[in-house]
């Protein structure tokens, strides 16, 4: 897998501090689990964290709480191993691995060519997640983002201005992104999707067809 | 550029409860204040392999009382910054045999625990805001654990340790107190005494650098 387009520094810069609202965090990690290059500057961050945390001013803990910690690490000792048994029971092969511990809807058929699954999130942040499902040689309308998009490709490809996207590649639109991507012909292109905003279809047959068209 | 970060200091001591021992870390350059200096990495490695109780209580009184001041910082109350603090080091204590010394060093690892407890905490703090008691959500996964492509790790550690390492100060400062202490640029800006559209570029141009050098180095 060669990876071509990569998220912007700033935004792995986020993802490394934890900064990130939950859909990013999801798109942007799916990235930087295959993606060498990302994950080593992700890491240099994190000794940053590091530093930062050997270096902060300390702030006294409760008096009695190492007292408190070590006794609920004799009452729960296998509580991570439950867990663990309790997250495989969403499995799923259709989705990659960082996406297992996540509840995914049904597909759900939004146009021609296209279908979404929608990702669970805590509701903590404004972005959606979705996976956006598209035919080969699909032609999406052309349109604008009202928010941020970021997309991750999972399978097959997409190309527009901004070049060809094949799988582990990252695209970022925000609202000055102008664009219609057509995807490969090779075979269904899988995308991760975070969404703030709407989509807009530009043109009169996106006008049409835009409220029926709920990503 | 030593001088311009010594133009610094004032601004910076002036604001209470800044955190950092500037003068010292440019003096020194490395281990910093009069204590010897401990090896954290091999504390977590006795707690692994014989769950020495002595061991660990010294890893807590290090790092449970900065966890707490570094989460403080990062928007916590007092309340979730010391269950952060305690629930990382109860972390620490069941994953200390994950640690590899290899790859990270003890305090970015115990860093990313007590981060990815913040993101566990944050939303489920929304979870339980918007869903009242229905059906509890699987747990996000762990960020740390999922970028496990980890065979080429311990040559990119040493790489990614000298590359943050050739970072100037001034360049590491401003990331640190940008995305880890999540100050806003205004507040960055006052101090460190540099115009507010400096804040940017520089942050800008310190990201340009650490992906240049870690290029440069692969």
């Amino acid at each position: 897998m060669t990876i071509s387009h990569h998220p912007p520094e700033d935004l792995l810069a986020d993802f490394a501090a934890g900064r990130l609202e939950e859909a990013h965090q999801l798109v942007v990690g799916v990235h930087v689990a295959g993606c060498a290059r990302c994950g080593r500057f992700v890491q240099a961050i994190e000794q940053l964290g590091g530093l930062a945390l050997e270096d902060v001013e300390p702030v006294p803990v409760a008096s009695d709480a190492f007292e408190q910690v070590m006794s609920r690490i004799h009452d729960a000792p296998e509580q991570r191993a439950a867990r663990t048994a309790d997250l495989a029971r969403g499995r799923d092969q259709d989705v990659p691995a960082a996406l297992r511990n996540y509840r995914i809807g049904k597909r759900r058929r939004v146009a021609p060519g296209l279908s979404m699954r929608s990702i669970e999130l805590s509701g903590s942040g404004k972005a959606r997640a979705f996976l956006l499902r598209s035919a080969p040689g699909t032609r999406m309308l052309e349109h604008t983002h009202t928010g941020t998009e970021l997309t991750l490709v999972l399978e097959g490809s997409f190309s527009h201005e901004g070049g060809r996207f094949g799988p582990g590649d990252f695209d970022y639109g925000d609202d000055e992104t102008d664009h219609r991507p057509i995807v490969g012909d090779e075979g269904p292109c899988v995308c991760l999707v975070a969404m703030t905003g709407d989509l807009r279809m530009n043109g009169l047959l996106g006008r049409l067809i835009g409220p029926f068209v709920r990503l | 550029m030593i001088a311009a970060i010594r133009a610094l200091d004032a601004p910076i001591r002036a604001k209470a409860g800044f955190p950092w021992r500037i003068e010292a870390r440019l003096s020194t350059g490395a281990s910093k204040g009069p204590k010897t200096k401990v090896d954290w990495a091999d504390l977590i490695g006795r707690v692994a392999s014989t769950g020495d109780r002595e061991a660990f209580r010294r890893l807590f009184e290090h790092f449970a009382p900065r966890i707490k001041g570094l989460m403080l910082k990062g928007g916590c109350s007092s309340d979730e910054a010391e269950e952060i603090a305690q629930n990382a080091m109860i972390a620490v204590w069941r994953k200390a045999s994950q640690f590899d010394p290899a790859t990270a060093g003890a305090a970015a690892w115990i860093f990313t625990i007590a981060r990815n407890l913040r993101i566990d905490l944050f939303r489920s703090r929304a979870r339980a805001d918007r869903l009242r008691g229905t059906s509890e959500l699987p747990d996000a996964p762990d960020p740390a654990e999922s970028a496990d492509a980890v065979m080429s790790r311990v040559q990119d550690a040493a790489r990614i340790n000298s590359a943050v390492k050739r970072l100037s100060t001034e360049q590491s400062m401003v990331v640190r107190l940008s995305f880890i202490e999540e100050r806003p640029h205004p507040e960055i800006a006052s101090l460190l005494g540099i115009p507010l559209g400096t804040v940017k570029s520089r942050i800008r141009l310190a990201m340009n650098r650490l992906r240049d050098i870690l290029d440069e180095e692969a």
